[in-house]
Parts: C-alpha cells; structure tokens; sequence
C-alpha cells in the first residue's frame, strides 16, 4: 500500500499493530472458494431468500480440516475470526462466538473489515446511530442513546453534516433490492457491534489506548550515542543468569496464587463478570482486608508497607511498641519526595526540627555518616535530600520491627479476622444484568477529598500520643509540642 | 444569493458523498463487477467536480471581508459541511484503491467474498449522476487501468484539502449546528423501492435539554 493516512492524521495517533489482520484474510480468502472452502447455504426469510449463509458446524469443520488441529481449537479460532469481525453471526448478533451447531453466519465485506492504517471514526458512528435512529423511528437501545447523546455533545459542531449525511446514506441504500438492503443492514450493524460493542460483549478490537509515537519511524542513531551506549553497557553491574532466573522463579512461585490470569480471582474477576465486589473489598480504607491481602504482607515489607490497609496496621503495632516515629519519618520522606516543588523547603524543614535535630520531639536512630550528610544537604534542600536517611531507616524497620510485627498480636487478630470470599457463580442471565447494572466508580476527585478529610479527623481526633501525629499535618500550621525523645 | 447556491451544491455533494460510499462497500463482495467499477469511476470524477466549484465558491464567499457576522458565521457552517464531505470522500477514495487492489476482477484464482450481496448498485450510481439510467461503456481492464488514475486522484484530493487548510482561516469547532439531537426523525423520508407495507405511527423524539416535546408522523413505505 503506497499511499498512507498518517499524513493527515493529525491526532498522530498509531493504533498498535496487530499482525493476526493479514493472516486472518488470507484464511477467509480461502474460505471463499467454490470447491475447497466453506459451503454455503441460502438463508430462508420471511420473504426473500439470501445466499451465502454458513453454518458453524461447517466453519468448524472446515478450519479442523485446514490446520489439521481438534475441533475445540478450530473453535477457538472460529471465535476469534467472528470476534475480530471477519465473519459475523446473524442470530444472537451481539455474542461474537462460533456456536458448534446449525446457527448461521456470514463473511463481511471487505470495506468493514477490521485494519490497522484506518481508525474508526466517531464521526461514522455518529452517522450510523442517526441512521439507525431515523430505521427505529427514535428508539434506539440505552447503550446507543447514551453514545448518541454524547457524541451530540462533543462532535455538535459537526452535527448539520452528520444529519446530511445520515439522510442521503439512508436513502441510496433504499435504491437497492430488497435483499441486499437486508444484507446491508446486518454487514454495518455487525461492524458496529465490534468497534463499538454493546455492554456484555467481548469484541477482538477492542485494543485500548493507542501509541503515541509512530512505530515505524526511523530512530535518531548517531555515532556519539553509539559510543555512550557502549561505554554504559560495559559498566553496567552484571549477574548471573542463573541467579537471576532463581528470583524470578520463587518470584513466580509466591505470587502465583495472587494473579488474577492464572488463578481464581475471589470471590469474581470484576473485567469478566461485571461484579465489583473484589474492588469494594479490597478498597484502600477498609476495615476488615481479605485473607489473600493479609498474606500478601507477609511477602516483603515492601508490600506491606506499599498496602495502605497494612500500613494502617504496622502503624498500629508501632503505636503498641512507642517507635511509631520511625514509620512517620519514612512517610514524612516520602511525602517530600512525591509532594508540590513549592511546599518542599518547609516540609524538609519540619521534618528536620521534628525527626533529625539534636533534642527534637521524635529524634529518630541513625547514624552518624548518614546524619551528617543529611544536615549539610539540607542546607540546600532538594526532593531526594533525605534518600539516605530513609534508607537507613528502612532497612531498621525492615530487619528489625518487621519481624516482631509479624508474630505480634495486633497481625495475629488481623489476620483471624481477615474473610475469605466465597466464589460467585453466575448463571449467564445474571452476568447479562450484571453487565447492565455497570456503572462508573466514584471519581478521583471524590476520592481524593475523601481521603483528606479522614487524615483530618485522625489528626483531629487524635490523643496526646504523639504517634498519632502525622508530618503531612504542618501544612495546617499545627505545631508539634516539644517532648523527650522516645525509647526505641 | 450566493448563499442558495453553494447549499445546493453542498447537498449534491453530499448526495455523491453517500452513493460512493455505498459503492465502496460492494467493493470485493459478491456485488462486485466490470459494472461496479464503472460506476465508481464516474461517481468519483463528478464527485471531483462538484467539490473543486464547492471550494472555488466557498473560498470566494469567505475571502470577502465586506460580509456581515451573521452571513460569516453561515459561510464557515457550509465550510465544516464541506471539508467534512471531503474527508468521506478522501477516506473513502483511498479504501477503494486498498480493496481494489486487493481484489482484481480477472484472476480466476482470486475469489470475491461471499456475503450475500448479489444485486447490482447501478440504482445507487444513477442516483449520484442524476440520470435515470446507465449506460457502460467501459474497457474490460477497468479494474486495473482505473487504479492509476485513482491514485493520482488522490494525489489531488489531498494536496486540496491540505491547501484548504492552510488557506482558509476557519476554527470547525467554533461552529455551531443547526439541527438539534433527533432532527433526522423530522423530515419526510423519499419514496424508495421497498415492498414492506405502509406503517404510521405518532412518536415522541428522543429527550432534548430544553423539554420541547414534537410530535410527528414517520411514514415508512
């Protein structure tokens, strides 16, 4: 093809590739052939009668028969073939599988087949719904007035033109037969239910995000770069292979049971059965965690210190134990580092006089090397002034407070009263209602108030105890009240 | 009134817009033949022509400063109409040279898809010439000979859209549309050739923001 559409597009979008499209018309063509492929069979209607339809069993058997493989795979790949749009069922047209009995398809111009040089433009489906609205006389299905209205909203500047177009499009297709207006219908009807599937249908199109840079540009080489590669690669630190496969294979071995893909995902995985009950149950802030989230802990202390529910928890055992400063200096580190460029100067100055100074109120163990390469980086402070310090810090809670939490009562009770739900089992009329109960989750900014205001009270409302008191609550202007420093 | 004119150029050149379309859908299927190509060819050049004098008259229309904001406002309304047409047509023109490359008519081990579509689209070609008839008188290498012109058709077509670009100072989405959610459902649709029998009905259109509730007979013969 000489003549590409990247030219123009100036969105510079590049859909990803995906090689499967050429294959896949290569098998269809030689579907299509009167003596080694496919039979076809006519379609008996009401009142015409329509050639070309093939029954899945036929499909089936006929792709058994070419890659010499078992019909459940033949399967599968009659289902992928109806999924990426190649073919397209004509009862039940919003399942895009093959179904391994007399139930009838039909192969798809080649105008609407899927392709990776042309992006399917709102603007066409803005057309198609009037089209469709103008053939329902106003009633269109909920998921089709929702994105009617929406593109009403967003592409209204183009609307006279979508309306124009509608109009005329729906009246040169009534300059046809009757019969090839019924085809027609199905073809574009089946080519919106893959790019623009309804809720509950699975469609092979249905990519995701697009790249932002173009993968077939030339990259920028230049002997300089060369040259800086090189010389990094040499000074690179190497491992052994043998090493390094152990770790991903115990990494492997611990996380196996905990993902999603390769084992149950309790009590339902919400992507496949529109049942948000792992996501409410595995919320941030909640009170009781699921049994898998508490064993999660126990990997590393990096998880638990990266699960906000077991930082919670942590955070309680060292409240039990007077060393809860140790915890409030890393969040007070990590805060510095991830927070606002204009708040930096003061927060690194509070977390000096709270946490580093000689007699401050939560004086913090490390040592003497670590402390004096931190007060004179704070002369100028910066985002990773206080990295070593952290460091140090983390390494004392890891080898240290870690393992008593671990066999500390506060764990134990969390963990005896952590559930474990049982697996839903959905009939398929009920993961239909589910997919229409489907509604959007709370909004960040919601969530992110939220969040603030529980910080809030639980500075609020919290006792002289000072490990209580949070770094992050100097921007209200609270001051610390100055006390001995505590016994680790 | 120039206005009158350029909208009855637009509508034809969104008659055209849609014929081709519907000819490049046959594109490859069952529905393909000599006659297809033809009909393309010549849906395409008067496609061609009616948006070269589309742009002569609109370019001409907008380049005058002496005009008032209202008769602006409509001209740059035409514009999106017309530069919208042109990208269907654009898209739709390179699509015909991807699918007509891909499925040449003459080679006998290279089979035309089957999806049912068996009638001709020499209705729809004439609805786009605006003749009662056709008449083809084609050679019978249409389906390769016609491909080079058509790539350098596009070569063109291109190349105008990118000078209309440049040229004319028109934020599309600045305008505002005329026609409000639903206004497809009010218009009379034309008599076309259905067999399915007559059905009225009264229905409400679909909700709008400001309640206005019309009530209309759609008609569907």
């Amino acid at each position: 093809m000489t003549i590409r559409n990247a030219i123009r597009d100036h969105g510079q979008r590049y859909r990803p590739r995906m090689a499967c499209l050429k294959k896949a018309e290569k098998v269809l063509l030689e579907m299509q052939d009167p003596k080694t492929g496919v039979k076809s069979q006519p379609q008996r209607l009401v009142i015409t009668t329509i050639p070309h339809a093939i029954s899945g069993e036929d499909i089936i058997a006929w792709l058994a028969d070419r890659f010499q493989i078992d019909s459940q795979e033949a399967r599968n790949l009659g289902s992928m073939l109806v999924a990426l749009g190649y073919i397209y069922p004509l009862q039940d047209h919003k399942r895009l599988v093959i179904k391994p009995d007399a139930s009838l398809y039909r192969f798809q111009t080649p105008y609407f087949w899927p392709t990776q040089q042309w992006p399917v433009e709102d603007t066409d489906y803005a057309i198609y719904l009037a089209k469709r609205n103008i053939r329902k006389k106003g009633i269109l299905e909920l998921h089709e007035q929702e994105q009617y209205n929406r593109l009403h909203k967003w592409m209204n500047h183009k609307w006279d033109f979508i309306v124009m177009q509608a109009k005329e499009q729906y009246r040169a297709a009534k300059e046809r037969k009757k019969p090839d207006r019924v085809v027609f219908d199905c073809q574009e009807r089946a080519y919106w239910v893959v790019h623009r599937p309804p809720p509950g249908t699975v469609s092979a199109m249905d990519y995701g995000l697009e790249r932002r840079i173009d993968p077939n540009a030339d990259e920028v080489t230049g002997e300089s770069l060369h040259m800086i590669f090189t010389q990094q690669s040499i000074m690179r630190p190497r491992v052994k292979s043998s090493v390094s496969i152990g770790a991903l294979v115990k990494y492997c071995a611990t996380y196996n049971s905990h993902d999603p893909f390769l084992s149950k995902c309790l009590p339902s995985n919400p992507w496949l059965t529109d049942d948000v009950t792992y996501w409410t149950l595995n919320m941030p802030n909640v009170e009781i965690p699921t049994k898998m989230r508490v064993e999660r802990w126990t990997f590393s202390f990096r998880e638990l210190l990266s699960d906000p529910r077991g930082r919670d928890d942590f955070r309680l055992f060292l409240k039990k134990e007077f060393s809860g400063e140790n915890l409030a200096f890393w969040e007070g580190c990590e805060d510095l580092k991830w927070g606002t460029a204009a708040t930096m100067r003061e927060k690194a100055e509070h977390i000096y006089k709270t946490f580093l100074a000689r007699g401050a109120p939560r004086w913090i163990n490390i040592d003497g090397k670590t402390m004096e390469i931190t007060v004179k980086g704070l002369k100028h402070p910066h985002r990773y002034v206080l990295e070593a310090a952290q460091t140090h810090i983390y390494m004392l809670m890891k080898k240290d407070s870690f393992g008593r939490y671990m066999k500390s009562p506060v764990f134990k009770d969390t963990l005896k009263k952590a559930i474990a739900p049982e697996e839903h089992k959905f009939t398929d009329a009920q993961l239909e209602q589910n997919a229409k109960n489907r509604r959007p989750s709370l909004s960040p900014i919601i969530l992110r108030q939220q969040e603030l205001e529980q910080k809030a009270k639980m500075a609020a409302s919290a006792p002289v105890d000072i490990t209580q008191v949070m770094s992050k609550l100097s921007k209200q202007g609270k001051e610390v009240a100055p006390r001995p420093p505590s016994k680790n | 009134m120039g206005k009158e004119e350029c909208k009855t150029m637009l509508d034809a050149l969104n008659k055209v817009t849609a014929c081709y379309r519907h000819l490049v859908i046959a594109l490859g299927s069952t529905s393909d033949s000599q006659n297809l190509r033809e009909e393309l060819k010549r849906t395409r050049k008067k496609a061609q022509e009616l948006a070269v004098a589309n742009r002569t008259k609109l370019t001409s229309l907008l380049k005058d400063k002496t005009i008032s904001k209202e008769d602006r406002a409509e001209y740059e309304r035409l514009w999106v109409l017309f530069s919208s047409s042109m990208e269907l047509l654009e898209v739709d023109m390179k699509r015909s040279l991807e699918i007509g490359q891909d499925f040449p008519l003459k080679v006998p081990t290279r089979h035309l898809i089957q999806t049912g579509m068996t009638g001709s689209t020499t209705t729809v070609a004439a609805r786009a010439m605006s003749v009662q008839n056709m008449k083809y008188e084609a050679d019978s290498n249409i389906d390769t000979a016609d491909l080079r012109d058509l790539q350098s058709e596009i070569t063109q077509v291109s190349q105008m859209m990118e000078e209309m670009e440049m040229k004319v100072q028109v934020a599309p989405w600045a305008v505002e549309a005329k026609q409000e959610a639903g206004a497809e459902l009010k218009s009379n649709m034309s008599v076309g050739n259905s067999s399915v029998g007559v059905i009225s009905i009264c229905e409400e259109e679909p909700k709008e923001e400001d309640g206005v509730l019309n009530v209309y007979i759609a008609t569907c013969e």
